[in-house]
């Protein structure tokens, strides 16, 4: 009897939220942005949290629920879900969603991807992606892309609300910009500054703040560092004079901690999505945490 | 036959150089991938063994099809796999398995081709052609996705060296229930290789026990419904927290049995399963690392057999298996496992007492390739003594990504 009280509960609950319109997205930084753009006219959920590798997410069963009740799904594309997403589509056999429909949007089919291999792609080089780099949230300038896209797409959907999204995207857009300007002056004496990072996926922030990248802690991309890869780091670093190592939170810090101990360069930790630490709860947070990250350790 | 194995075989390898070739080409102007109307990729597994007693005594204890059963080296599994959208109402996946026997001759297999179906109303899916009846957690995974090199006994004397799997259709439906909750219900041939249990044709390493129904199914009339294999699956999935998530099922399948066409009585077989999966995966994780988890199934068949009277033998059995993924590209494994009948002959391979124990370390460099070291402590009655087994694994994967399953 409490069961059914409760499944009663929890359907005159839900009601109120079917008006909305349910939007499913791969990653927080992709919810944060629809938020956004749709406040109270959508419900978002991500698929997976700011605290991982979205490239490694499983397709877990929750998932299929989710996805099943999705009116829109936006991804991050370029291979990012490549591991699960074909396979969390599957069983969640709702079409309205499934790629080429109006509830799929692939945002990175509006952004000029970095890191597209005009040589056949081989898996020697280890985990490229030929489509280009996925990571292109991690420029703010391509917010205001993704924004725009989600903007379009949420008007297709819900045509009712198209001046209440456009509104938003207007402030969103004019926000970041002034943003976007604040930040390049807080990080003005990180122009040109030559840095290690550890993964490729720092290629768009590098850009966007002009980091010159001189290394990367993998080897290739996705394989775990080797000693004599660390030892010849260490040579780049002090021929170089690296003074700066950025890295995400998720990855060991062994190798830093090594590469500190024998070079004396600073490693930091990028918080690299929205949800990668607590109180990063909006696109603006992200860059505000990365931002303050790197004038930390600034003296 | 063998000539028509070796056509298939050359056809097979022609298309796979092809796709190839085709997949390689459009990657130097394309913005986004997936522009290949289907999915290809090619898994192989072999493995290299030694033990205590000798190949007379291990492949008896090596019960699955697909299992490294030998001293020495082993193709367990070349698999060529085909999938992607069909159109806008059909998904489908077709998964081909060659596999050389003791003699060095190409086996070949449809291990699963299917339809599915992507447009059907409230939460239903229908799944229609050859593929594994949808019965606990393990039975649907290929061998390369399988945590240990080999088959656990249970399934292997229950549900066949091979698995179960058939030519057939099923219907899935999601329940709006407020966790995830989904029911589904089968109709499969009973009659082929890979129903044992059924009307098992035999394949693979034979019970003795089955060995009379081995010649006689060829003659088992199919009469009409009674004469198929129905399963039921109702799998529920949990999220504790977001780093902790469960899936728990309930299984049958009901089918007949040939073992009474001699007596021209009508025996049947009922096989009953549990399975439990727990994950736990780090809530800053990289490569999906650290992780644990914990993969336990019971399963329990009625088989009804005749001597003078029927009689219905009871096997049951379970194994629970722990996987640590202690650093990126590492899991160290252990399995603990248990199977018993009620067959009075402690002699007969797939009805005795057995339990057997297995550690082993895999190290995956990539997602595209894979080296394990596994060692089973095996302890069956038929043996009578304990025997210690070493194999060593090598995995690798071409072409279209594997799924990152839960």
């Amino acid at each position: 009897m409490k069961k059914i009280l409760f499944l009663l509960v929890l359907t005159l609950v839900s009601l109120p939220t079917w008006a909305k319109v349910n939007v499913i997205t791969t990653t927080s930084d992709l919810a944060a942005l629809v938020t956004e753009i749709g406040v109270d006219k959508v419900s978002v959920t991500s698929l997976t949290k700011g605290t991982r590798d979205p490239h490694y997410a499983q397709a877990k069963p929750s998932m299929i629920r989710k996805v099943f009740r999705a009116d829109l799904l936006v991804v991050i594309g370029a291979e990012m879900e490549v591991g699960w997403l074909p396979a969390l589509l599957r069983s969640s056999r709702n079409s309205k969603v499934s790629p080429g429909n109006t509830g799929y949007l692939d945002v990175s089919e509006f952004i000029e991807l970095k890191g597209q291999i005009s040589v056949p792609v081989t898996r020697d080089m280890g985990d490229v992606h030929a489509a280009g780099n996925p990571h292109y949230w991690l420029d703010p300038a391509n917010g205001i892309l993704m924004a725009k896209a989600i903007t379009e797409r949420l008007a297709k959907l819900d045509a009712n609300h198209t001046q209440f999204y456009q509104d938003n995207f207007n402030k969103f857009k004019d926000k970041l910009a002034r943003k976007i300007l604040q930040w390049k002056a807080d990080l003005q004496h990180f122009n040109g500054q030559k840095i290690i990072a550890y993964h490729t996926s720092l290629l768009y922030l590098a850009g966007a703040f002009n980091f010159d990248v001189r290394g990367y802690v993998e080897p290739k991309p996705g394989l775990s560092p080797s000693a004599s890869h660390l030892n010849q780091l260490i040579k780049t670093i002090k021929a170089e004079s690296i003074r700066y190592l950025l890295m995400e939170p998720y990855y060991e810090t062994r190798s830093a901690q090594l590469l500190k101990r024998k070079s004396e360069i600073n490693y930091i930790v990028i918080p690299q999505s929205v949800g990668a630490k607590a109180n990063i709860k909006t696109y603006f947070d992200l860059f505000d945490e990365i931002v303050s990250a790197l004038k930390a350790v600034e003296k | 036959m063998k000539l028509r194995q070796s056509l298939t075989l050359s056809l097979l390898i022609g298309i796979s150089i092809n796709s190839a070739v085709c997949i390689a080409q459009p990657t130097s102007m394309n913005l986004q991938q997936n522009k290949n109307p289907m999915d290809i990729g090619i898994s192989a597994l072999f493995a290299t063994g030694a033990a205590s007693k000798g190949n007379s005594t291990i492949t008896n204890l090596q019960g699955g099809g697909h299992d490294p059963s030998k001293i020495g080296f082993t193709l367990q599994n070349l698999e060529l796999t085909l999938g992607g959208a069909v159109d806008p109402f059909f998904d489908a996946q077709t998964n081909i398995i060659m596999l050389l026997d003791d003699e060095g001759e190409a086996i070949l297999e449809i291990e699963e081709a299917y339809l599915l179906t992507k447009k059907l109303p409230a939460g239903l899916q229908i799944k229609a052609g050859q593929f594994y009846t949808e019965f606990g957690r393990q039975n649907k995974l290929h061998p390369h996705s399988w945590a240990f090199v080999d088959q656990p006994i249970v399934l292997s004397r229950l549900l066949g060296g091979d698995g179960l799997r058939s030519q057939g259709a099923r219907v899935s439906w999601l329940s709006p229930l407020p966790w995830y909750a989904e029911i589904f219900v089968g109709i499969q041939n009973a009659k082929g290789a890979t129903g044992n249990s059924f009307l098992s044709a035999g394949h693979g390493h034979d019970d003795h026990a089955d060995e009379g129904a081995e010649e006689e199914t060829k003659e088992y009339p199919i009469n009409g419904s009674e004469d198929f294999l129905y399963s039921a699956r109702w799998l529920n999935g949990f999220d504790f927290s977001e780093s902790v998530s469960a899936n728990l099922g309930f299984s049958g399948v009901w089918g007949p049995n040939a073992n009474g066409i001699e007596a021209e009585k009508d025996l049947r077989t009922a096989i009953y399963g549990v399975d439990l999966y727990l994950k736990w995966q780090a809530e800053k994780s990289s490569r999906g690392f650290p992780f644990v988890s914990w993969h336990s199934e019971y399963l329990y068949r009625n088989y009804e057999e005749i001597e003078e009277d029927v009689f219905t033998r009871k096997d049951s059995g379970w194994f629970s298996q722990f996987s640590y993924g202690f650093k990126p590209g590492w899991v160290a494994g252990l399995r603990l496992e248990m199977a018993d009948s009620n067959e009075e002959d402690e002699h007969a391979i797939n009805g005795d007492e057995r339990f057997r124990t297995a550690l082993n370390l895999t190290w995956l460099p990539t997602e595209f390739s894979k080296i394990r070291l596994q060692y089973n402590y095996d302890d069956a009655d038929h043996v009578g003594e304990a025997v210690h087994l070493l194999w060593l694994q090598f995995e690798y994967n071409l072409g279209s990504h594997a799924a990152h399953v839960f």
